[in-house]
């Protein structure tokens, strides 16, 4: 009983704050959604009209539709990206030392300003950036590519750059930590470099693939900055969305947009949690 | 076996070309922040190489027409709050784990409501917090409302961290100082931190670069006195120019001089256990 008591104490800083800074804010927001929004301001009277107004408006359901496109692209992106790379560094980099070193330079980059990164992309895109640059003076094309920046591409490009990391870690970290001898034995017992992938290599790594798809699907969709930044502002996610309405004051507009991303990301996550069990795989 | 190393080859260029994805931008950066000034613009080709945007983000250069930086005391209350999220949540985090070495009932609820922390987009944290500084009529500050969610984001890493480190902890050395009569107190300062301590750096590190880097959450809860990652934000809306670039370059080479602290002071750390293992091990014999 004893033991008992001490780890609720122990705990109880950390529960308070979770339940009155974490829990509380969502509860809220899901409460306001059903408030009554008036021009500047919103009263305690329940009404659904902002989530009729939400869905019947081609602006706001659109964003939806497109926020899932662009982030279900990206995550596949990623994906195909990512796991080669992860593959890689887990499978055929046999120094320890040198699988750390490849895996911190894929971080590194994580540890500079967010805004910074998204930022770098400008002179990269434009129509007078490197990539314009580059590939007209190696001759492959005569004209500078106009859709890479201010497009629903210059934010995908943005996006995949920015958190791709996050799918090749955990997939790297599932097929190292693969026993080599397995493979070995499949080798010896005459199984093919695909089967050796597809029966051991691909199934073990998938928790570290779930993981990873978690991380994009919530940073992704609570994405607003790199859309507006990448853009110009012509590309409108639900975050952009959540911003311009908390903005003029439309707070009930703001909390069903909220609520509505919320409903997204924890359907999505509820699935993949389903799948695998994260705590094991600490 | 031939296919083997061809697409070991394929792969390796893959990684490769991978690697130039992630760091292109910066270098192509870097480049563009050495640009003439204050005429250039942001983008090819280099007019003539000068240190003129670097000048200008400390204030060095001459008035023109491109506004200066509005860091200085942005900057400032960035550190301190970055500061402050750290200390708290680290704590918490250690404690937290703490709890976690030993099995309890609703151990499973409690780990997925402070992971959530981490995993809950920041725009929807900082609405739900700013509908309720609104109702309750509590004024929105970099210092009040945005420091605690700026905790709730950190804390969960720390958490992970300390974990992690839990994991993999002998317990037995805790129990002999505690059979031996030391107090439990004593134990965790004399016998406990110290084996923890590498893992108590990280989940700083973690702790004080997300929250100096945090954006999305301090955003609507930050008030009117802005934050570093806010008052870039707020440049970003109209032309950019050069003086950008120079600070990104600044700022990454910041954070890496936070990294490098880090690992000098982990190594430290681990050459002072070493050292420290290797007396006893004299003392014994």
């Amino acid at each position: 009983m004893k033991s008992n008591k001490r780890t609720w104490l122990l705990l109880s800083p950390g529960i308070t704050w979770i339940l009155f800074f974490l829990v509380a804010p969502l509860i809220m927001m899901i409460y306001v959604s059903f408030w009554t929004q008036t021009t500047f301001s919103i009263k305690p009277e329940l009404t659904v009209t902002s989530w009729v107004n939400f869905f019947s408006s081609d602006t706001y359901f659109g964003a939806l539709l497109r926020t899932i496109r662009i982030w279900l692209t990206v995550l596949f992106v990623t994906l195909l990206v990512g796991y080669p790379v992860a593959l890689y560094i887990g499978q055929f980099i046999k120094n320890k030392t040198l699988q750390t070193a490849l895996l911190v330079t894929c971080v590194i980059p994580f540890w500079t300003s967010f805004l910074i990164r998204v930022l770098a992309w400008r002179p990269m895109l434009g129509k007078e950036g490197a990539i314009n640059i580059v590939l007209q003076k190696i001759g492959i094309i005569d004209a500078p590519i106009e859709v890479l920046l201010f497009t629903e591409l210059s934010v995908i490009i943005g996006m995949v750059q920015i958190y791709v990391v996050f799918m090749v870690g955990p997939i790297a970290f599932m097929i190292g930590r693969i026993d080599g001898s397995l493979i070995e034995s499949a080798r010896d017992l005459g199984a093919s470099s695909w089967t050796i992938f597809r029966r051991i290599i691909l199934p073990l790594s998938m928790p570290g693939v779930i993981v990873g798809a978690i991380f994009v699907t919530v940073m992704v969709l609570g994405e607003f900055a790199t859309a507006s930044a990448l853009s110009g502002r012509k590309v409108n996610l639900l975050g952009n969305i959540i911003i311009t309405q908390v903005g003029s004051l439309k707070w009930a507009f703001a909390a069903v947009a909220g609520v509505v991303l919320t409903i997204v990301m924890a359907t999505f996550v509820a699935v993949m949690l389903r799948i695998v069990n994260l705590r094991n795989q600490l | 076996m031939d296919k083997v190393v061809s697409l070991r080859w394929i792969l390796g260029i893959f990684t490769a070309l991978f690697v130039l994805f992630l760091y292109g931008p910066f270098i192509v950066m870097g480049i563009l922040s050495f640009q003439q000034g204050p005429e250039g613009g942001p983008q090819f080709p280099i007019i003539e190489w000068s240190s003129y945007w670097y000048q200008h983000v400390f204030g060095l250069a001459p008035p023109s027409r491109v506004a200066p930086l509005p860091i200085g005391e942005a900057l400032i209350r960035s550190l301190t709050l970055a500061f402050a999220t750290m200390v708290v949540s680290t704590v918490m985090g250690v404690l937290t784990a703490q709890a976690f070495r030993r099995p309890f009932k609703g151990s499973a609820v409690v780990f997925y409501s402070v992971i959530l922390g981490m995993i809950v987009p920041g725009v929807l944290l900082g609405l739900g917090m700013v509908l309720i500084a609104d109702q309750v009529g509590v004024a929105r500050n970099w210092w009040s409302t945005a420091f605690v969610l700026h905790v709730v984001y950190t804390y969960p890493f720390a958490f992970l961290v300390m974990l992690a480190i839990f994991n993999r902890f002998d317990e037995s050395v805790e129990e002999a100082s505690l059979s031996l009569g030391v107090s439990p107190a004593k134990t965790f300062r004399k016998v406990t931190f110290p084996i923890i301590f590498p893992g108590v750096l990280s989940a700083m590190l973690f702790a004080f670069t997300l929250s100096y880097d945090e954006f999305p959450r301090t955003l609507f809860t930050g008030g009117s006195d802005v934050t570093m990652p806010i008052a870039i934000y707020g440049t970003f809306a109209v032309e950019i120019h050069p003086n950008l670039f120079a600070f990104g370059v600044l700022s990454t080479l910041f954070s890496f001089s936070l990294l490098a602290i880090y690992g000098i002071l982990l190594t430290l750390s681990v050459r002072r256990q070493r050292q420290r293992a290797s007396g006893l091990q004299e003392d014994i014999s």
